[in-house]
């Protein structure tokens, strides 16, 4: 069989990001715009400002790519673009551009869940061998799934509530530390002990996740606790936090007697996380597999990474794919 | 052959130009313009027996209106001339309809809030900034708006054509609102 070559775009929240992938594992060209910096000065991600800036950069990220793998669009055996979940402002600009060239090319056009995406990272450096736990943690989600082949997944629990990155970042603002959260609560946490008692998110027997109730406990603390020890609270809130994924996770390990764990989303960057995960797949027996940074974090390698079972299985999108924001994988 | 786009507003307008004349138009009323506007840029250039290749030129309306139609019209119109390294040009719809007046005018564009207001004169040059005005402000203006929602195509790309083409990487829409966040 020919190689095939995906170009992969997304931006579905504050990076630029285009990628072409060959053959769904190897990651010719990746080209990515951060606006961190600019959110940065908000607290957060500001939708409309991350719609203008992909709006304004989309075509240089696309010239960018293209270079950087010496390639042109004719070279190009489809187009994957992530269409959910995401900002829908944001999730349209890429969409848009996808189509386009769908249209100029007359290439294949390829819907990808972002969230699929991240799970997918994981079979840039490694490969995926199924079945497979899969946690998946970031800003807008927390989930556990149990995948049994491409593209098959059964879900055994999510948040309630908050997602896991979503009370990273608003504990990062009560402690007064900037955008993203997740990052500067780590750093402040390794200075400090666990001496805070909070509350245990879901104490019950299902693979649920909630974090509202941690992020209130938070709240009353910052504002009522007089000599507040911030290292010492954000140590303390780590480990519960991570402590209640750890806790899922086991579970799962004990109960599926699946042998695999993949850890997809922003918050798989967290240190801690991948200790706790480490200690808990050694015990179990269990092969653990976290990308790299640079496939951890919002990218479109990964979204490429994932288009390639949908283009063997040729299940394309048409022109009318839109943007949606809910991104339900199972 | 000319390409143009316009997704600022409700409605979603495409048409093909030749020599500066239309040779054909088309139209959807909705707010979808992100599921509808790729599938009829297919179907105009279908009808027509044309492809991408046949086209030399996009004229796009940067807006004001809709952020998000707008941005649909200016990502699709810089992609377009990106990948097939073609000339774009854009152009506000409040210049667009100045276009039909000879003598100085200011031009409004109605959303449920409020306007956004062009002053141009009789070269249909903008005088002061794109203004938006909420509705409580603009029961306060004094001056004459003309709400006119009709523009002339060939007319557009008639004025636009001694101009010089827009550096794709730096055509922006136009959004004249600012971002309402707390900082």
């Amino acid at each position: 069989m020919n190689d095939v070559y995906i170009l992969a775009i997304e931006s579905s929240c504050d990076e630029t990001s285009m990628a072409i992938v060959k053959n769904g594992k190897e990651v010719i060209s990746l080209s990515t715009t951060t606006q961190i910096k600019v959110h940065a000065e908000y607290g957060g991600v500001v939708p409309e400002i991350a719609s203008r800036m992909h709006t304004e950069v989309i075509t240089l990220v696309l010239d960018s790519t293209l270079k950087e793998a010496n390639m042109k669009m004719e070279d190009i055996s489809a187009i994957a673009v992530t269409y959910t979940p995401g900002l829908t402002g944001s999730l349209i600009v890429g969409i848009e551009c996808a189509k386009t060239l769908s249209l100029i090319y007359n290439k294949p056009l390829i819907g990808v869940n972002h969230l699929i995406g991240h799970v997918y990272a994981n079979n840039i450096d490694n490969t995926l061998k199924y079945p497979l736990l899969a946690l998946i943690v970031s800003g807008g989600h927390t989930e556990l799934l149990i995948m049994e082949d491409d593209y098959k997944f059964t879900k055994l629990g999510e948040t309630l509530d908050d997602a896991i990155g979503e009370c990273y970042d608003k504990v990062a603002r009560l402690l007064d530390l900037k955008y993203p959260g997740g990052p500067n609560i780590e750093k402040l946490a390794q200075k400090g002990k666990p001496t805070y008692k909070l509350p245990v998110p879901v104490n019950d027997n299902s693979y649920n996740f909630s974090y509202s109730g941690l992020k209130s406990a938070i709240i009353n603390l910052t504002h009522h606790e007089k000599n507040l020890n911030k290292a010492d609270l954000a140590r303390s809130f780590e480990e519960t936090a991570i402590g209640e994924l750890t806790r899922k996770v086991k579970k799962a390990l004990k109960e599926t007697n699946i042998k695999r764990l993949v850890i997809a989303g922003g918050v798989s960057a967290n240190q801690y996380l991948k200790k706790e995960m480490t200690k808990l797949c050694q015990e179990y027996n269990a092969e653990l597999l976290i990308p790299k940074m640079l496939y951890s974090t919002d990218n479109a390698a990964m979204i490429g990474a994932a288009a390639y079972p949908l283009y063997l299985k040729k299940e394309f999108s048409d022109y009318t794919l839109n943007a949606s924001s809910n991104g339900d994988i199972c | 052959m000319t390409l143009y786009i316009d997704t600022h507003y409700t409605n979603l307008v495409l048409a093909l130009l030749n020599d500066g004349k239309l040779i054909d138009q088309r139209l959807i009323e909705s707010n979808k313009h992100s599921e509808n506007t790729i599938p009829l840029l297919n179907k105009l250039l279908n009808d027509n027996n044309l492809t991408i290749d046949n086209i030399k030129e996009i004229i796009v309306i940067i807006g004001p209106g809709s952020f998000t139609g707008v941005r649909i019209g200016v990502v699709i119109a810089k992609t377009i001339g990106y990948a097939k390294n073609i000339p774009v040009k854009g152009i506000s719809y409040l210049q667009a309809v100045s276009l039909n007046y000879s003598e100085n005018v200011i031009i409004g564009l109605k959303d449920k809030n409020g306007a956004f207001i062009g002053e141009f004169n009789p070269n249909h040059e903008l005088i002061n900034d794109y203004l938006y005005l909420s509705n409580i402000a603009l029961k306060d203006y004094k001056k004459a708006i003309i709400y006119d929602s009709a523009v002339n195509i060939p007319k557009i790309a008639s004025f636009l054509k001694d101009l010089p083409p827009i550096n794709i990487h730096e055509l922006k829409p136009l959004y004249v609102k600012r971002i309402e966040a707390e900082k």
